[in-house]
C-alpha cells in the first residue's frame, strides 16, 4: 500500500507543480469568502447586528459572524476534500489512463490516500486563505486550543474521504462531475449548518444533515473555536463522525471498485 | 503458457427507445475463443473493424470479465487469481493513450514501477535501461506533452515492459507511426520474442507487419475464429492465384500462341513495351518452370521474370469477398 501511495502523491505533486489547477484553488477559497461576506453584510445591513434568541439558542452561540466564518472555511475545506478524492479515477478514465493503472495490481487504498494527501497541500493554502480572510472580518483567533482543532478536523476528513468514494461511485455511475458534485454541494450548503442552524429548516431536510459529516464537523469545530470547550464536550459528535465513516466506507470502497469495472465495459476504445 | 478456452463476452448497451425509455441490447462481441500463446512466440490476432480483437485482449489482460470460458495463465486463472495474473501480463495500445502527458518519460516510468512493487536502486535501474532500450534516454526529462506520435508509442512500450511480464498484448502497436519508426518498433517486438521469450499476441490492420512477426495467426470474425495457421499456410490455402510477369523481346504472334498453348489453364496477357512484350500470366500453380521451358525451347531470352507471391493481404480480401458472396 505504500509504494502506490508515494507514487500517487509524488505523480500528482509534480502535476500540480506544473500545471497549478488555478480555478479550483481560487474557485474554494472564494465560494468559502463570498459566504463570509454574505453572511457579514445581511449581518451588519438586513438584521441591523440582532440575532433572535432562536438562532442563538439553537446555534449555541451569540457569535454570529465567528458562526457564519467557520460555517464559509469548513464548508469549502469539505467540499474541496470531497472534490479531490472522488474526481480521481474519472479523471484518469477522461485522461485515458484509467486502463493502465487498472493493468496494474496496486492497491487502490494506497492510491486514493495519496490522492488525498497530496490534496491537503492546496487544501491547507486554502484554508489558509480562508481563515485569514476570516479574522479580517472578525474571527477571533486568540486562546484557541489548535491540537482540539486539528483533533476534530482529522475526524472529519476520515468521514469525508468515504463519502468521497460514494460521490466518486455516483460521477462515474453518471459519467459527469460538474452536475454531480453541485448538487451534493448545494445540499450541503443548504442543510448542513453553513449559514444558520438546520434547526430553521424543515425537520425532514433537516435529517439530511444528520447523515452529512459535514453538519456534525461544523458544531463541533463551532465548539472548540468559539466557545473553547474541552475535546470531552465534542465527543458524542465525533463519535457520530466516525459512526457515519464507519458506515459509509465499506459501501463506498466496494461501490467505487464495482464501478471500475462497469465504466470499463461501457468504455468504447 | 496462455490457454483461453471458450472465451465469450457479451457486452449489454441500452439504447434510448423514446422518452425516458430504455432498451437493452445485447452485443456478442467475442464468441467462443479458443487460443493458446506460449513463451518465446508471436500470434497474430486478425479481423477487420468490430471482429473482437480488442475485446479478447482486454479479457487476456484481465480489465474485463469474460462472459463466459477461461483464461489459464501459467496455470492461474485471470478471474479469481487477476492480481496475480495482472504481474505477469501488460498490455500496450496503439494511439496515445495510457501516459500521464504532464509527466516526463522517467516520471511515468517510475510511477507505473511503483504500481508494480518496484523501488529504489532495482527501478531507477529499470527506468534507465528501458528508456535506452526504446530510445528515450535523451528525452528522458522531457514532459510527455511535448513528444511526437512515435516517441509516445515508443514509451508505452517501455511502460508495458516496466514489470517484466513473461505476456505481453499489443492493440495495434504501429497505429499512425511513420514507415521507419513503425520498423524499429517491429524490431523490437521480434527481439522481445526470440531473445527474451516473451509470448506476444499482436493485433494490426497493416497485414505485412503480421506476416513478418507473426509465427501463428488467428483471424476472427463477429467472435468467432474462422482460420487458425501459419501465415504461409493461411495464404496458401486461401489464395491460389500465382502471378508472373515475365519480360522478353519482341514476340511473333506464332511464339505468342505456342505460349499460351502451353499454359492451357492460365490467364495470359501480352502487353507491348518499349523494347519488346511484357507477358502478364495468372495461374493456379506455380507456372515458372513451364514458362522457362518454352521459352528454352523456343529460343526467347527471359530479360526479367517475376513471380508475385501471394500475399497474407491478399488471403483476407479473399476471405471478406467469399464471405459477401
Ligand atoms: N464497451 C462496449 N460496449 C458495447 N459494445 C462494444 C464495446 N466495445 C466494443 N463493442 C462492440 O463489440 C464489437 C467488437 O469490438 P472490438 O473493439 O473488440 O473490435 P476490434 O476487433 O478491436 O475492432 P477494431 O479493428 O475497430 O479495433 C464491436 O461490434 C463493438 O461495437
Ligand atoms: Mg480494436
Amino acid at each position: 500500500m505504500w509504494l502506490p501511495f508515494s507514487a500517487t502523491f509524488e505523480r500528482n505533486y509534480l502535476v500540480m507543480r506544473r500545471a497549478f489547477p488555478w480555478s479550483f484553488f481560487l474557485g474554494h477559497i472564494l465560494s468559502g469568502v463570498y459566504i463570509i461576506v454574505f453572511a457579514y453584510l445581511s449581518y451588519f445591513y438586513v438584521f441591523r447586528g440582532e440575532l433572535n434568541n432562536r438562532f442563538i439558542s439553537s446555534a449555541g452561540t451569540g457569535d454570529y459572524l465567528s458562526y457564519v466564518i467557520l460555517g464559509g472555511l469548513l464548508y469549502s475545506f469539505s467540499v474541496s476534500l470531497l472534490m479531490i478524492v472522488s474526481r480521481a479515477i474519472i479523471t484518469e478514465l477522461r485522461e485515458g489512463t484509467l486502463e493502465a493503472l487498472l493493468l496494474s495490481p496496486s492497491s487502490r487504498k494506497g492510491y486514493y490516500l495519496g490522492y488525498m494527501a497530496q490534496g491537503f497541500m492546496r487544501v491547507g493554502l486554502e484554508f489558509f486563505a480562508i481563515t485569514s480572510a476570516g479574522y479580517f472580518f472578525g474571527l477571533h483567533l486568540k486562546n484557541i486550543n489548535w491540537i482540539n482543532i486539528i483533533v476534530v478536523l482529522i475526524v472529519l476528513i476520515l468521514a469525508t474521504f468515504t463519502q468521497a468514494l460514494i460521490l466518486g461511485t455516483f460521477m462515474l455511475y453518471f459519467r459527469d462531475t460538474y452536475i454531480t458534485q453541485n448538487t451534493l454541494f448545494v445540499l450541503m450548503s443548504l442543510v448542513c449548518g453553513i449559514t444558520f442552524p438546520p434547526a430553521f429548516l424543515p425537520e425532514s431536510v433537516a435529517l439530511i444533515g444528520e447523515i452529512m459529516p459535514l453538519t456534525h464537523g461544523l458544531d463541533a469545530l463551532r465548539m472548540v473555536w468559539i466557545e473553547g470547550k474541552p475535546l470531552s464536550e465534542v465527543f458524542p459528535l465525533l463519535l457520530k463522525i466516525l459512526v457515519l465513516g464507519i458506515v459509509y466506507f465499506p459501501i463506498g470502497a466496494v461501490c467505487i471498485k464495482k464501478m471500475e469495472k462497469i465504466v470499463l465495459e461501457k468504455h468504447f476504445g | 503458457m496462455i490457454e483461453a478456452k471458450g472465451l465469450k463476452k457479451t457486452y449489454t448497451i441500452s439504447k434510448k427507445a423514446g422518452f425516458l425509455r430504455k432498451e437493452k441490447q445485447k452485443v456478442k462481441a467475442v464468441d467462443g475463443i479458443d487460443l493458446t500463446i506460449s513463451e518465446g512466440e508471436i500470434v497474430g490476432l486478425l479481423g477487420l473493424n468490430g471482429a473482437g480483437k480488442t475485446t479478447t485482449i482486454k479479457m487476456l489482460c484481465t480489465l474485463l470479465n469474460p462472459t463466459a470460458g477461461t483464461i489459464s495463465v501459467d496455470g492461474l486463472d485471470a478471474v479469481c487469481d487477476a492480481m496475480a495474473v495482472k504481474g505477469l501480463v501488460n498490455m500496450i495500445a496503439g494511439g496515445e493513450r495510457m501516459l500521464y502527458w504532464r509527466l516526463t518519460g522517467a516520471e511515468n516510468l517510475r510511477y507505473f514501477g511503483k504500481l508494480y512493487g518496484l523501488h529504489g536502486l532495482e527501478l531507477e535501474e529499470k527506468i534507465s535501461s528501458l528508456l535506452s532500450q526504446v530510445g528515450l534516454s535523451e528525452v528522458s526529462d522531457t514532459p510527455v506533452e511535448l513528444y511526437s506520435k512515435g516517441m509516445k508509442q515508443r514509451l508505452q512500450i517501455a511502460r508495458g515492459l516496466i514489470n517484466d511480464p513473461r505476456y505481453l498484448f499489443l492493440d495495434e502497436p504501429t497505429l499512425g507511426l511513420d514507415v521507419p519508426v513503425a520498423k524499429q518498433l517491429r524490431e523490437t517486438v521480434k527481439n522481445l520474442a526470440k531473445e527474451q521469450q516473451k509470448g506476444i499476441l499482436l493485433t494490426s490492420h497493416y497485414l505485412e507487419e503480421v506476416e513478418e512477426l507473426c509465427d501463428r495467426v488467428y483471424i476472427i470474425e463477429k467472435g468467432k475464429i474462422v482460420l487458425h495457421d501459419t501465415p504461409q499456410k493461411i495464404t496458401e490455402t486461401v489464395v491460389n492465384e500465382f502471378h508472373v510477369s515475365v519480360e522478353t523481346r519482341t514476340l511473333s504472334a506464332l511464339e505468342q500462341s505456342k505460349l499460351a498453348k502451353g499454359l492451357p489453364s492460365c490467364k495470359i496477357q501480352f502487353l507491348p513495351s518499349s523494347d519488346g512484350t511484357i507477358l502478364e500470366i495468372k495461374a493456379p500453380f506455380d507456372p515458372t518452370s513451364i514458362i522457362i521451358a518454352i521459352c528454352v525451347e523456343q529460343k526467347i531470352s527471359i530479360q526479367k521474370l517475376e513471380l508475385k507471391r501471394p500475399r497474407l493481404e491478399d488471403a483476407i480480401l479473399a476471405l471478406a469477398k467469399e464471405k459477401s458472396a
